[in-house]
């Protein structure tokens, strides 16, 4: 890796060599690219199965029933939920990082999107748990 | 959003960084009412009725548009992360967005005449 820029569309600052592995941006940085990787995977299957292998309209509750009696199944579905909201709330916070520049309208709508995530992410994590 | 400030003054680049981040938005918002249309599954009555809604001919456009932002946005994401990390990919950039458009649709356009299938026939 030769990238030292926390977020690629920033400026390279002075001593950012220095300080490169350690700012939280780094590690946002690094998380996309990873939970991307896994993401094209999960994502894509996921995609494959209930809407291309089988019409949406037999994704009925026996089918669902049917999938998830195999714990692997609930893995897989509990993974792809977790990687796909962080990721996804990752970018959202990017994006209104970029385009938000006064600062109470941008915590306002940064706060709505961490207690919408979070809670539908004990949500979602509560419907695979509980089925 | 002022112009030069926050934009990219590429050329394909350019329209590939909003195409991503549009494209991150839609399976971002589809996502959280995903979430709540699972979790209908622990009353299987009401989880059926709702899911029978989604073989509605409009929601079946809606899927296919779904389809074609997942598939640019995962392999744009993987054109992003082989410029990233290879030197060899940040020549080819523009090459390799070529590939990205292709892919999606050779992968998009067969994959959206399954999801219409049912009304396509019907029509026929």
């Amino acid at each position: 890796m030769t990238d030292v820029r926390a977020d690629p569309r920033e400026p390279v600052p002075a001593g950012a060599r220095a300080r490169r592995g350690r700012s939280f941006e780094t590690w946002s940085w690094f998380f996309m690219r990873l939970s991307g990787l896994a993401l094209v995977f999960l994502a894509l299957l996921h995609f494959a199965i209930t809407h291309i292998l089988n019409d949406v309209v037999d994704t009925d509750y026996d089918f669902v029933a049917r999938r998830w009696d195999n714990p692997l199944w609930r893995v897989f579905d509990w993974s792809l939920l977790a990687l796909a909201l962080l990721h996804g709330l990752n970018g959202m916070r990017w994006i209104t990082e970029d385009y938000l520049r006064r600062p109470r309208t941008r915590a306002a709508v940064q706060a709505v999107l961490y207690v919408l995530s979070s809670a539908l992410f004990a949500w979602g994590t509560f419907t695979i748990l509980a089925f | 959003m002022t112009a030069g400030s926050r934009t990219y003054r590429g050329k394909s680049g350019q329209w590939a960084f909003l195409g991503h981040r549009v494209s991150g938005i839609l399976v971002f918002l589809f996502l959280l009412l995903h979430i709540v249309d699972v979790s209908l599954v622990r009353w299987p009555e009401l989880y059926d009725d709702v899911h029978a809604v989604y073989g509605n001919v409009v929601l079946r456009v809606f899927e296919v548009g779904l389809l074609l932002a997942l598939v640019f946005h995962a392999l744009n994401g993987l054109r992003i992360v082989a410029v990233d990390f290879f030197p060899g990919a940040v020549a080819n950039e523009r090459r390799l967005l070529t590939g990205v458009v292709a892919l999606t649709l050779v992968v998009g356009i067969p994959g959206g005449l399954v999801i219409m299938w049912p009304f396509l026939e019907g029509l026929t």
